[in-house]
């Protein structure tokens, strides 16, 4: 008897996959072949046969989007009858075709297939249906439009549903039950009997565990609107590089060592990030710009926003006029800034109308992120924390400091190349700090 | 019904007249310069103080009602208050004489009573006794207010603060009241002092006191009991109903000596000739005087007379002379109290049925006033001892008010915080296998030589024997013999179990089930009622309020609707409005009949079901009755127990090993798969169970595979059965012999839905009787749900049959167009 395979489930929001055959009509295969590849959104995977035989037929189209546990190839003997496993659900690249007037009619599909599943489908419009049998029908993917009502007053009951398994996707069901344990892990063994066959495929046992509800504040409410808003709406992707962070050490412990001489600040390792891409925004406006669908709003001056862990969540107040001050008042007003984010007082206007957003989880030991952007900027820079890596150099290894920086930018805005070379720059201020100071 | 008793033509066909005695009206005229003898000065200032704590409290709840302040002190009072400002002569005179023993069982307008009761009791008992009431009432949380705020230096003063206090903290709906609010002003009680229900509904408490009385006579109780209700209540049948009850001719005539007598009962009629404004004598009634009417009820004509309730003296000394009667159980004793509310029916009555004039002279022999002038007359008491009584009493009653309006000390129930605290005491669910352990049960024969025991023993406990055959009639023990069992091994277990009703004794009921029974039990465990349906419900109630179990049978579950507000408002609520002081062993037995057209046929289920406080269960097999009497009678709450005269004579089919000898319980609330199946659902009701069975046959036929759920119970209910056989099946039918309209039916399709509904592949389909009178045997099968009837709904209205034709016209035009015509 011929044996269906079905699209595997890799997961349960998996809906469908495309197809990338590794056989052909008529091929002779064995048990563990590689009958296709498919692709989620996410991943590519092999499927194995099952089971030793012919190919007797393709179903789908290599490329095809198929929807999972639907049968995509028949194994069997040569010459066997295969047609109670023709797809109820043609992939939805064949629909256009069917309104090609040099197809053959319809009845003739099925006159050639007596038992053929489908009888034209009585109307799409389905109002009236019970709650079991429309249960039922998405349990097992089945296709309602396709169902003949016969309950009371044209309402389609469980029986109607059942009847497009038992045509239309018996097989299916079938199959799921023999793929069940390689598709999602629960295996399950022994014959299949027609109750198994309406059953929906097992899956691994739900164990609830014990919770809590926290109604969100307001503050979080409005940072899952935007961090929503941001990965819903941008293409966002990131890039990770690292610099040496000698230079920088060395500095910052030379200001250290004579603050107080010289009335200096505290300089952080971030207020000197902060001084770099500021400087290195000047050579690159794409990244210190505003993305407004239509058109790019590339800024003359740099406000720099800073998140902000606060007792009440993120918060990114804006470093107005970066690009005028000097490093020490950079440090000094960022501080300040921080401060009174952190204090829950600040002011409403000086939480927008950054250009670029710089946020730091360095010190809590991140060696890479991918920070959302604020929209409409078209950069957040991540700034990672400090690893030691090794150098080649002409006496062999070394060892240094290496600061790392996660760059994610809008797609729509900036290509891959120029974010890079960004990114790149900034890594080379960084690298000469002595050298940008003098700038 | 029995057959010493002959009925000689000679002497019923002989002429002849009946003679009456007088009847005594008002013969006691003394006051109290001629008792000075016979009290001391004490007894006549608690008197003078009793009437004016009564006077005083209603005195403040009608300004608080009408002013909203009293002494100053404001408070809203939203709940009724029916005073009985001009009563208090007759209030305090009644429990005088009467001790904790002495249960007093009052009306809508009893604060006075439940003072005055308290009152007397406080002054009876020693300060240890009280002390210990206090504490342990409620685990002493109304006496902790007392506690807390006390200035008293004796434990009487203590006592009569927290009797004030708990009957105010009750009228103002407070947890700290005597009924933690529950009962309210009309409902109010205190148990520890012998104060039993007051009861909102007119000559409500007739039957129910009656029912004590019968109980004190049945365990041999000391004490009697006080039944208080107005004379607006003569017009109430059940009243007469319990006052024949208490005197009927058995218990003189039939009883055994220990147990023989009329019961020891006073009908207190506080008779202030209006029945709220409709005036009794001379417009509503038509007794002339209320004492007549005893001598329509006993040959003793119920000892009654009229006394003088405007003279406390008088119905002292009445009530002495009766306590007399009474323990020589010479009752019952019908007291015509003449007495007169000075204040409207409630504060909101505007006395339009009354003139100012009529009113003004009460007022001029206002009892208070009156024995004020006695009590000065006769050098008892100077002017300042009375004003210094008068101003105690004053400041008694203001510091009540100041401790129930506080609602840091008195709260309410906090229904925000815990939501199931009125729901929690609904039932007691508590198993006492027997209501007094201290003595052995009476008996006329021991178990084991009881005719029917011994027959039963000899029975095939299953439908079918080894061999799969089917167990001829005679030879299988039968649904009413289960039941037999089960109420026998309780007779010997609880020695306070009586059952009675009509026709029971002699006859065994018309079903046969208590047939053996009266071999066993002597009279007083088992005797024929009166044909009062009132009476023998309320005095069920009563019973069980005093502390028994009882069975009270009801032939037909058609005379429920005689029983009323015994069944609605009486036997259900007790429980609750005592705030779970009260237990309520009873089980009310009533037959669901069939082939006696439209009085005797009806299966009144849902009319049960409806109140809240009653369990309601319908076994269909013998298994499950014995089972669920079993429960019921080892329960303490109370519990229809309906019964369908078909299927009296069936064996058990269902359970494995027939029905057990030995004792166990079927849970109630358990419904029981009686048949597996797998694409419908029947849930049948009682003895619909056998039809539904057979029409799974029919659904065989149709290839389809019928999955039978007998209810068994109907409140409690546990659907979790119905639900997972559901969703297995997605198709549900609910069917019984009620009419389908209101019937409990729908209460579980409608739960289905609700509980089901994604796995419902239809809405669930109830298949009732007919909405029609039910007409002659012969016709019946039209009316009741056929076998035929469930297949020819599932085709209509589930998933239609191919090739089947229905008979019966289940279609959704068929409902509508019935609906709109009232069927």
């Amino acid at each position: 008897m011929a044996t269906p395979v079905i699209m595997p489930r890799q997961g349960q929001s998996v809906e469908s996959c495309i197809i990338e055959w590794k056989v052909s009509e008529g091929d002779s295969v064995n048990v563990g072949d590689i009958l296709f590849g498919y692709e989620t959104d996410k991943a590519s995977f092999e499927e194995e046969s099952q089971v030793a035989g012919t190919v007797l037929k393709l179903l789908v189209e290599d490329g095809d989007d198929v929807d999972v546990l639907s049968n995509v190839l028949v194994i069997g003997k040569a010459g066997e009858d295969i047609s109670e496993f023709a797809s109820a659900d043609a992939p939805s690249e064949a629909a256009p075709a069917q309104e090609a007037p040099s197809e053959a009619p319809e009845v003739a599909i099925s006159k050639e297939q007596s038992v053929a599943p489908i009888e034209s489908s009585v109307s799409a419009d389905i109002d009236k249906i019970s709650p079991r049998a429309k249960n039922t029908a998405e349990r097992q993917n089945l296709d309602l439009t396709k169902a003949q009502p016969t309950g009371p007053n044209g309402r389609i009951i469980e029986r109607d549903v059942m009847v497009l398994a038992d045509k239309g996707y018996k097989v299916t069901a079938a199959a799921a039950g023999q793929y069940a344990g390689g598709a999602v892990g629960s295996g399950l063994g022994g014959a299949v009997t027609t109750t198994d066959l309406s059953a929906a495929p097992a899956l691994p046992a739900v164990v609830d565990a014990a919770f809590t509800d926290v109604k969100l504040s307001g503050v979080r409410k409005a940072i899952a609107k935007a961090m929503h808003k941001s990965l819903s709406e941008m293409a966002q992707l990131t890039h990770h590089s690292s610099f040496d962070a000698t230079g920088i050490l060395d500095y910052r412990a030379k200001v250290k060592s004579s603050m107080e001489a010289l009335n200096l600040p505290n300089i952080t390792l971030n207020d000197i990030v902060l001084y770099a891409v500021v400087k290195t925004l000047r050579k690159h406006p794409e990244a210190n710009a505003h993305f407004l669908g239509d058109s790019m709003r590339l800024f003359h001056g740099v406000n720099i926003g800073m998140a902000v862990d606060t007792e009440r969540g993120l918060l990114v107040p804006t470093l107005f006029g970066a690009d005028m001050m000097s490093l020490s008042e950079i440090s000094t007003n960022a501080k300040a800034l921080a401060a009174s984010a952190q204090s829950g007082k600040i002011s409403p206007d000086l939480l927008s109308g950054g250009t670029f957003t710089v946020s730091n989880l360095g010190a809590l030991g991140v060696e890479q992120f991918t920070p959302v952007i604020n929209p409409p900027q078209t950069c957040i820079l991540g700034v990672c924390n400090i690893t030691y890596r090794q150098k080649k150099t002409a006496d062999g290894f070394e060892t240094y400091p290496a600061m790392g920086l996660s760059l994610t930018y809008d797609h729509r805005a900036i290509d891959g190349a120029p974010a890079q070379r960004f990114l790149k720059d900034l890594c080379n201020a960084l690298e000469n700090f002595d050298v940008l100071l003098a700038m | 019904m029995t057959k010493c008793l002959v009925v000689d033509p000679a002497k019923l066909r002989k002429p002849g007249s009946i003679s009456f005695s007088d009847i005594p009206m008002n013969t006691y005229q003394k006051k109290v310069a001629d008792e000075k003898g016979n009290y001391t000065k004490d007894e006549f200032l608690r008197m003078y103080r009793d009437m004016l704590i009564i006077r005083e409290f209603e005195e403040m709840l009608n300004l608080i009602k009408t002013t909203g302040e009293y002494e100053g002190v404001a408070y809203n009072q939203p709940g009724p208050a029916h005073l009985g400002i001009g009563q208090e002569a007759a209030y305090v005179g009644q429990a005088w004489g009467l001790g904790i023993n002495d249960y007093t069982f009052g009306s809508h307008r009893s604060h006075g009573e439940i003072l005055a009761k308290g009152l007397s009791a406080i002054a009876q008992l020693d300060d240890a006794e009280l002390m210990d009431i206090m504490k342990n009432f409620f685990g002493g949380e109304t006496f902790a207010v007392i506690e807390k705020t006390t200035k008293a230096t004796s434990v009487k003063d203590m006592a009569k603060e927290f009797l004030i206090y708990g009957t105010l903290a009750e009228i103002w709906a407070k947890q700290t009241g005597f009924n933690k609010g529950l009962g309210g002003s009309m409902h109010a009680f205190f148990i520890p002092f012998g104060i039993f229900p007051n009861n909102a509904i007119v000559g409500g408490s007739a039957d129910i006191a009656t029912g004590a009385a019968l109980y004190k006579r049945v365990n041999n109780k000391d004490g009697l009991v006080v039944c208080n209700i107005g004379d607006g209540s003569l017009g109430c049948g059940p009243v007469y109903e319990a006052m024949n009850f208490s005197a009927m001719d058995q218990l003189k005539g039939l009883w055994d000596e220990q147990h023989s007598g009329g019961l020891p009962i006073i009908y207190n009629i506080f008779n202030n000739s209006y029945g709220m404004g409709g005036q009794t004598c001379g417009e509503t009634m038509a007794y002339s005087e209320v004492a007549r009417l005893g001598a329509g009820i006993t040959p003793s004509q119920m000892h009654a007379e009229r006394v003088d309730g405007y003279n406390p003296l008088a119905v002292i000394e009445a009530y002495k002379r009766k306590r007399e009667i009474i323990e020589n159980r010479e009752g019952p004793v019908l007291l015509d109290v003449i007495t007169y509310r000075i204040s409207g029916h409630s504060p909101s009555d505007a006395s339009a049925y009354r003139t100012k004039e009529e009113v003004d002279m009460w007022k001029d022999v206002d009892s208070i006033v009156e024995f004020k002038k006695q009590l000065k007359a006769a050098k008892v008491a100077t002017a300042t001892e009375l004003t210094n009584i008068e101003n105690m009493v004053k400041a008694d009653i203001l510091n009540a008010v100041n401790l129930s309006k506080d609602d840091t000390l008195s709260p309410r129930m906090d229904l925000d915080k815990t939501p199931n605290i009125i729901a929690d005491m609904m039932f007691s669910n508590d198993k006492v296998k027997s209501m007094d352990t201290t003595r052995e049960p009476d008996m006329l024969e021991a178990k084991k030589d009881n005719a029917r025991v011994k027959q039963l023993a000899k029975k095939v406990r299953s439908a079918v024997d080894e061999n799969g055959k089917p167990v001829s009639k005679n030879k299988v023990l039968q649904l009413r013999d289960a039941l037999f069992e089960s109420i026998i091994d309780k007779y010997y277990e609880d020695p306070t179990l009586t059952a009675y009703g009509e026709d029971v004794r002699e006859w065994g009921g018309p079903f046969a089930v208590y047939r053996g029974v009266a071999e066993a039990m002597p009279y007083h465990r088992l005797f024929n009622a009166p044909i009062s349906e009132g009476a023998i419900v309320g005095t069920a109630v009563g019973y069980a309020m005093a502390g028994g179990r009882v069975i009270a049978e009801l032939m037909y579950t058609d005379f429920l609707g005689r029983a009323g507000d015994q069944v609605f408002n009486q036997l259900s609520k007790w429980q609750s409005m005592s705030a779970g002081i009260l237990k309520m062993p009873c089980v009310l037995r009533m037959s669901v009949g069939s082939k006696y057209g439209a009085q005797h046929s009806q299966d009144w289920s849902a009319l049960c079901t409806h109140i809240p406080g009653l369990k309601v269960v319908f076994p269909a097999s013998p298994y499950d009755a014995k089972g669920l009497m079993n429960t019921a009678l080892n329960g303490t709450d109370p519990v229809i127990f309906l019964e369908s005269q078909r299927i009296y004579d069936v064996g058990e089919q269902f359970h494995e090993g027939g029905v057990p000898t030995e004792y166990y319980e079927v849970e109630m609330g358990d419904p029981d798969v009686k048949r597996v199946g797998t694409d419908v659902t029947i849930l049948s009701i009682g003895a619909t169970l056998y039809r539904a069975l057979e029409a799974a046959d029919l659904f065989a036929e149709q290839g389809i595979s019928a999955e039978i759920i007998d209810a068994r119970s109907l409140v409690p209910f546990n659907y979790e059965k119905v639900i997972e056989s559901v969703k297995k099946t997605g198709k549900i039918i609910v069917t019984g012999d009620a009419c389908e309209r209101g019937s409990h039916m729908n209460d579980f399709a409608r739960n289905i839905s609700e509980l089901a509904f994604d796995y419902l592949d239809a809405p669930p389909v109830v298949v009732g009787a007919m909405n029609w009178i039910t007409p002659a045997h012969e016709l019946e099968d039209h009316f009741f749900p056929q076998p035929f009837w469930l297949v020819d709904a599932y085709h209509e209205r589930i998933a239609p049959i191919a090739g089947y034709t229905a008979k019966k016209n289940f279609t959704e035009i068929n409902q509508l167009e019935s609906t709109k015509k009232g069927i």
